[in-house]
């Protein structure tokens, strides 16, 4: 009866919203996977009524290739590793799903935790520096929830969301505090965060132990989701998925010989550019330099003098808009007519009001394609400009996705963590983002498409890899440890 | 990555049956049977337990401490019950206790609170140390262990040293130790050896040699993510999540299976070839070079011999719970395979399992739905020749890839 008594809840919703509010039958938009989906009904058959030692018999998602990896740029190519991981969909085998449903609460309270407040930075000894994108980010996500209460809320209870706002911008270690305390004083029902690689891995080692949803919309560092925790979920394409882009781009399209890396000495410059430099050496093209410089630093020339030296034909940089920027002046003031290849956080205000026209030609990757001009963007953005009178970016746009992910496990499962992560874990469908369609993978991490962006004629325009015709190397369609041997020899 | 997928016949035989008899169905016998644990005792909320999601367990002759995510027990083991728990409405400084550990020379509880930084109970009285009146590097601690009369917690930033009677901290991040990452797991002291070892989510293991005062670290040798290269080259991943070291023999606990370290060679513990229960480890506690505990999401794996390498996996099944017994029967063989599978009713209160200690013939499983004692009645190490005392799967067990 309990059972079928939430499914009619879900249908109601379904038909509720599926459909504008003016009762016309007009083509739905659709901003979320259906509750009344037949997958989500047959879930929830699955993981509803548990007593705590049932594990429900869910089938695990397997993939066939980590993270779309072209054969020529697998770590020890040609050689059968002796394990892989990450191809198979982590369980939950927990008691979480026995636990009920509190009674009394007045909101149902989600989890933020970013930049958002100025503070002394470990990567520079002085003031921080990621308030740029972690401000955004907590806007996209207050804009999503702050629409679902428009809608009613918790819908099930007709109770809002409430936004739980921690920064997170402090010394190392300080993140972990604030998840603490979001699970065990305020009793977050989810958390969405951070941007930090370091302090999002230790978030999420707390979220691991507490048992909570920890749903990441702007941490690219690839080693985030490498952790096999069935509780982390990113909707943001990482530096792997940006580094393999721009790699192709540059060797196997545009067939540059040897790149130059300069890059932040952080954990963002220093993870984020390792796929570039292990993909250079797979393909036989060895980066022969890389430079590191301190944030907030002012003069580049010694390691721009070092990189002219090196011989290298073009150059990448991994680190924030603003040294981005000043570095490709001080190149072009130096003489230097490189290429100029970056990461996304050069695609940013900051970096073309620097750069100037220098700016012209830069090539950075990134995780979406903000042009794409869908109905489901357009109506993001329009809200976006009305709320906050800002253009939505990237980290705005990702926690939009990612609010809105969370609160549609809420409504779907009900107040039950693990219920809410199996539903994440299990969605039938790619999400329908505002940043396109958001496609997990079996270890939870977003394996859509990612872009190119080209400023050119004082704007940026972004690519896909079909719009350039940028070539990829040979994707084997079996795992590693059981691919056939004419398949490992191939490389 | 491939998963061992086991068959095994349901039947069960209730009569003892000779190991003998047991060649014939499988064409390789067992080169004796392991001890198996089938007498349990429980501890929930509903007998006593402050909550049931189990963090840290320590046992210490006959007091057994059990940190909660909810508070601190105390189980005296000659009256198998809860006689006393603290929250923080008793004075306990922080609600959630990751690590315990007890001091022999003045018999202080240390307790490694989880986001409230460190605690030691003595005489009934609370001394608290945290972030804002200490050297304590971070609140969210994970593990504590004694050396000597030092204190040393694992936190999310790096590690502490704290010797309460000098009052002087020290602190071990990446400005001080091969710490490639900060964020420290669990710690262990091996007073043997007389080093401290750290497991590090990131960094390994790193062995603190006290004598010398030098770091040795372990980390996978193929320095990638996504695969582990060889099985038996060093650590399987970087991500580490417990350490023992205990009569030359080091275990490793990680998301990724298990590894045992003696000094000169190194083996892979993977769950692929059927021992351990699952790749998802939480701890992992050491009995002696050739046993250890391992807590993962499907069940306590024991590994209990080397040669051959032989397990025992102890899981829960609804309202029951199995041991089996799993032998790598001949060296050249791939997987391991079921020997026996013994009834045990519930051993383990729930199949994940968060951590483990081990004193005397008894062993402790605290899991996230209570904690399990099994009590070791005739228990021996390793191997001998003795009557199955559960079902012999028949011929028809198979493994594979």
């Amino acid at each position: 009866m309990k059972r079928q008594s939430v499914i009619v809840i879900m249908l109601l919703f379904a038909a509720g919203f599926a459909f504008p509010g003016d009762g016309r039958k007009a083509t739905p938009l659709k901003e979320w996977i259906e509750f009344d989906h037949p997958k989500i009904l047959a879930l929830l058959n699955h993981i509803n009524g548990l007593d705590a030692y049932t594990v429900p018999p869910l089938e695990v998602r397997k993939d066939e290739n980590y993270a779309g990896t072209a054969v020529d740029v697998e770590p020890f190519g040609g050689v059968r590793p002796y394990n892989e991981f990450f191809l198979q969909q982590m369980e939950y085998t927990g008691p979480g799903r026995a636990e009920p449903e509190p009674e009394h609460l007045d909101t149902v309270k989600i989890g933020f935790i970013g930049p958002i407040m100025s503070t002394v930075s470990v990567a520079t000894g002085g003031k921080s520096h990621e308030e740029t994108l972690g401000i955004p980010m907590l806007q996209g996500a207050r804009l999503a929830l702050e629409q679902w209460n428009e809608r009613g809320g918790y819908l099930k209870r007709k109770i809002p969301f409430e936004l739980v706002v921690s920064n997170d911008n402090g010394l190392w270690g300080a993140s972990g505090n604030e998840i603490i305390k979001q699970n065990y004083k305020d009793k977050v029902w989810a958390i969405l965060g951070t941007i930090d690689g370091a302090n999002s891995h230790i978030a999420i080692r707390v979220a691991l132990k507490c048992e909570v949803v920890m749903m990441n919309t702007g941490d690219t560092d690839p080693t985030f989701i490498e952790t096999n925790i069935p509780w982390v979920f990113r909707n943001i394409g990482d530096d792997r998925q940006q580094s393999y882009l721009l790699i192709d781009y540059a060797y196997r399209k545009m067939g540059y010989k040897m790149l130059g890396i300069i890059r932040a000495s952080n954990r963002y410059g220093r993870f984020g550019v390792r796929e570039v430099r292990d993909s250079a050496r797979r393909l036989g093209k060895p980066v022969p330099l890389e430079m590191a410089y301190q944030v907030g630093q002012e003069d580049f020339a010694l390691e721009i003098e070092r990189l002219r030296k090196s011989g290298v034909d073009a150059i990448v940089h991994w680190g924030d808009a603003v040294e981005g920027a000043k570095i490709l002046n001080q190149m072009r003031a130096m003489g230097m007519k490189h290429p100029y290849l970056a990461c996304d956080r050069c695609v940013q205000a900051d970096f073309a009001k620097i750069a100037g026209a220098n700016a012209e030609g830069v090539v950075c990757a990134y995780p979406w394609n903000p042009e794409s001009q869908t109905k489901l963007f357009v109506k993001f953005r329009d809200a976006y400009r009305a709320r906050f009178g800002q253009e939505p970016e990237t980290y705005a746009a990702h926690a939009y996705d990612g609010m809105n992910m969370i609160i549609w496990s809420i409504q779907a499962a009900g107040l039950n963590r693990a219920k809410m992560r199996d539903v994440l874990a299990y969605m039938p469908e790619p999400w329908p983002g505002v940043t396109g369609d958001i496609q997990l993978s079996a270890c939870l991490d977003d394996v859509g498409d990612v872009f190119l962006a080209k400023y050119e004629n004082g704007d940026w325009n972004y690519y896909s890899r079909t719009d350039l015709d940028i070539p990829k190397g040979y994707i084997p369609p079996r795992d590693r440890v059981s691919r056939p041997d004419i398949e490992i020899a191939r490389k | 990555m491939m998963r061992v997928i086991i068959k095994v016949s349901a039947a069960v035989l209730a009569v003892l049956t000779p190991v003998a008899a047991f060649a014939e169905a499988t064409h390789a016998s067992p080169r004796g049977l392991p001890y198996v644990y089938t007498k349990w005792k429980h501890f929930t909320i509903e007998n006593g337990l402050p909550n049931n999601h189990v963090f840290a367990v320590r046992s210490n002759g006959n007091d057994l401490w059990v940190g909660t995510e909810n508070g601190l027990a105390l189980i005296d083991k000659r009256q198998s019950k809860v006689v006393k728990v603290w929250q923080e409405k008793d004075g306990l400084p922080f609600r959630s206790i990751a690590g315990i550990d007890v001091d022999k020379n003045t018999g202080d509880v240390w307790l490694g609170l989880f986001g409230g930084g460190l605690a030691r109970l003595s005489g009934d009285r609370f001394d608290h140390w945290h972030q804002l009146n200490s050297g304590l590097v971070n609140d969210v601690v994970y593990d504590v262990v004694m050396e000597h009369e030092n204190v040393w917690c694992a936190t999310t930033a790096g590690a502490s040293r704290f010797n309460p009677k000098t009052g002087e901290w020290a602190i071990f991040t990446e400005k001080n130790a091969p710490m490639e990452e900060i964020w420290n797991y669990a710690v262990d002291y091996d007073p043997q050896a007389n080093k401290v070892f750290l497991a590090i989510w990131g960094s390994g293991v790193l062995e603190y040699d006290v004598a010398t005062d030098r770091w040795q670290e372990y980390v996978d040798p193929d320095g990638e993510m996504e695969i582990d290269l060889y099985r038996d080259d060093g650590v399987n991943h970087v991500i580490v999540t417990g350490v023992t070291s205990i009569d030359g023999a080091m275990w490793v606990s990680s998301y990724f299976g298990g590894t045992r370290y003696d000094g000169r060679s190194w083996l892979g513990l993977p769950d692929i070839e059927g021992g351990l229960p699952s790749l998802f480890n939480n701890n992992v506690k050491g009995r002696s070079a050739h046993e250890a505990w391992f807590c993962s999401d499907k069940g306590a794996g024991a590994i209990v011999d080397l040669d051959p390498e032989t397990w025992v996996q102890y899981v829960r099944d609804g309202r029951g719970g199995r041991a089996i017994v799993k032998q790598r029967l001949k060296p050249e063989d791939k997987t391991l395979t079921t020997v026996e599978v013994v009834e045990t009713g519930v051993n383990a209160p729930h199949s994940f399992i968060v951590n483990a200690d081990v004193e005397g013939n008894d062993v402790f499983l605290g899991t996230s739905h209570g904690l399990g004692w099994g009590v070791g009645e005739g228990y021996y190490p390793r191997l001998k020749e003795r009557p199955l005392i559960g079902a012999a799967p028949k011929a028809d067990v198979a493994t594979q890839r």
